[in-house]
């Protein structure tokens, strides 16, 4: 096992490559130690279910069934009910937004409405690995004392970019909610906030890995 | 408190001018050139008032698309149809497309619609107070409802098989039909004051709905032949045209339809309920609600604002095109929650006659669209959008709040 970690004190300065092959395969190894616990499994399951239901209700794929109508147009008014593109495969990539795409089916259950797009589909079901994992490493770091060198403060702001990377999809939507004016300069950051989430994400979880033990987790 | 007059009265016609705009807290002053009737406008003058559109929408053609289009080339012998009668906009085409902001969807991110489906209007039944973009043109009464259409923007669509497009912007609250010829328009994905600014697809042009005037690409500076949308209800329409036809959300993509992203009119909600905007606007008014509807007009010579709410509460309202400018009347139609412009050069009285209006001192009664005056063009918009595009402009009722005043 303590093959696997690597030298926790080697510097990024002396031997860049060795150093970063190091951090990868701890955090790899204290991903896998973290995802064999119990409360690890629990804690990724939870957040990566919660998170990509939080992320297609942000894309507003995911809601409750307005009123717009009272039920006689599109005939639409059984409990359940699934509409499919009449050429699904003409929109599964059309984009619609920087990183939003094109939904193929509309599945309708009692008063909750669900946009199916299968690209966002990926990229949620992505992002919400990755801060489950994050999260699942977090808590398995806090809840075992020898094994800690992060404090609960900083596992729980360890989820943070996680969290803000789920409102990249919103853009000047986002805006709206919070009530800020939009600029030309705010909407060019926007577009990249996704990518700049995904990597804040995974050095978010190589800093979390580079801090636990793999030993005393597993 | 009754109020006439312009946004800015002192705004320096050939100057600069300043925008205030909320940004966190502070004041955000925007510098930007200020052209008067700037070249834009001056494209295609018919030179009075009377010239050019002798209807609700039905301009006098130039009789090919595109054919006074900007530089005149062969580029635009694929652009939609114009007019020669250009409107008033008081800003250089440069000025606007430097000002224009990018939506954050991209182009043709917002699909528009291009084979609508349609199906009866007495088969739909719509929640109270929902409304509806009504098009009544060549013998056929059409209505698109706000909630689809909030989605999508552009319908590309036809009326006895003349090409028209159906346009809708949520951010400005307006709604605007043009002729589009051979070709379509889709959205750029771009913002000016809000409004949504089309393209066409045969010469990618690039056209701010409310202004219908060209600001980039070879038609830059072209006037489109528009055509009056009513903004109303379901209920009104199906009442005034039970005949009519609605589209349907079968529109080829799929959307969550029955949420608007931005909000709600019934009841009224969210953006369009709040007295700030989601993008800077170009200029500020003094006063009133900047979601309040009103009924706006131009002309080539300028342009005048009618508060709906106060115009459906009085009936009638006079003003101006523009201070010391030429004398317009404006008239509603409660059964519709909207309201008609005229000019009305001799100051001819006006006045309800049950439920229609009597011209001068005697004759018959006439509908509010069909009164015996040479009518102007006009739309609902959001105060702050009108304001902001015709920051000369003159405002006739009373400041009243957020809604779509019916």
């Amino acid at each position: 096992m303590g093959a696997e970690t690597g030298s926790p004190d080697a510097s990024p300065f002396g031997a860049p490559a060795a150093w970063t092959v190091g951090l990868v395969r701890r955090t790899g190894f204290a991903t896998r130690a973290s995802l064999g616990r119990r409360d690890g499994r629990a804690t990724f399951a939870v957040v990566w279910v919660a998170y990509f239901l939080a992320y297609a209700v942000e894309l507003d794929h995911l809601g409750r069934r307005g009123a717009a109508t009272t039920g006689t147009d599109g005939g639409r008014s059984s409990a359940v009910d699934l509409v499919v593109a009449s050429d699904p495969l003409a929109l599964l990539t059309r984009r619609v937004a920087p990183f939003q795409y094109e939904p193929i089916a509309l599945v309708t259950v009692g008063p909750v409405e669900y946009l199916f797009a299968p690209v966002n589909v990926a990229i949620g079901l992505g992002l919400a690995a990755l801060v489950g994992v994050t999260l699942a490493v977090s808590v398995v770091a806090w809840r075992g004392p020898a094994a800690c060198r992060i404090g609960a403060g900083a596992g729980a702001a360890a989820g943070i970019p996680g969290l803000l990377s789920g409102f990249v999809c919103c853009g000047p939507t986002l805006l709206l909610v919070i009530g800020v004016q939009a600029s030309a300069g705010l909407l060019a950051v926007m577009q990249w906030f996704l990518p700049l989430a995904v990597l804040g994400l995974v050095a978010t979880l190589l800093w979390v890995g580079s801090r636990v033990d793999p030993a005393a987790v597993a | 408190m009754r109020f006439r007059g312009c946004v800015r009265p002192s705004h320096p016609r050939f100057g600069l001018y300043t925008v205030e705009s909320e940004w966190y807290g502070m004041t955000h002053t925007r510098r930007a050139a200020l052209a008067g009737v700037a070249a834009l406008g001056a494209v295609g003058v018919a030179g009075c008032l009377g010239g050019g559109r002798d209807s609700f929408g039905g301009g006098t053609d130039t009789g090919e698309s595109g054919a006074d289009g900007g530089d005149g080339s062969t580029d635009t012998a694929n652009g939609p149809p114009t007019v020669d009668a250009a409107y008033h906009v008081p800003y250089e085409s440069d000025a606007l497309v430097d000002e224009s902001l990018d939506g954050g969807v991209g182009k043709d991110g917002i699909p528009s619609i291009e084979e609508p489906s349609f199906r009866p209007i007495g088969e739909v039944t719509y929640a109270e107070g929902l409304p509806v973009f009504g098009v009544v043109r060549n013998g056929a009464a059409k209505a698109y409802p706000q909630h689809v259409l909030s989605h999508h923007e552009i319908v590309n669509d036809e009326f006895d098989g003349e090409p028209v497009s159906v346009t809708y912007c949520p951010l400005t609250g307006t709604a605007q039909g043009f002729r589009r010829g051979d070709t379509t328009f889709g959205v750029s994905g771009r913002l000016v004051n809000s409004n949504l600014i089309m393209y066409d697809r045969g010469t990618e042009s690039r056209w701010p709905q409310m202004l219908a005037t060209g600001i980039d690409g070879p038609m830059t500076g072209a006037t489109l032949d528009e055509f009056r949308v009513v903004w109303t209800t379901a209920e009104e329409w199906a009442a005034r045209h039970p005949d009519s036809v609605v589209m349907t959300d079968d529109t080829g993509f799929l959307r969550r339809y029955e949420n608007d992203p931005y909000g709600s009119y019934a009841p009224l909600g969210g953006y369009y309920a709040r007295d700030r905007t989601m993008f800077p606007p170009l200029a500020s008014p003094e006063e009133g609600h900047a979601k309040s509807v009103v009924i706006g007009a131009r002309t080539d010579r300028g342009a005048v604002a009618f508060d709906k709410r106060t115009l459906l509460a009085e009936r009638v309202l006079t003003g101006t095109v523009g201070e010391g400018g030429a004398s317009v009347v404006a008239v509603a139609d409660t059964g519709l929650s909207t309201g008609y412009v005229y000019r009305n050069p001799d100051d001819l009285p006006v006045a309800p006659d049950g439920e229609g209006y009597r011209v001068g001192a005697e004759g018959d009664a006439f509908a509010a669209d069909a009164l015996p005056l040479d009518p102007v063009l006009a739309f609902d918009a959001m105060w702050f959008a009108w304001a902001g595009f015709y920051p000369d402009t003159t405002f006739v009722g009373e400041h009243t709040g957020a809604g779509y005043g019916g």
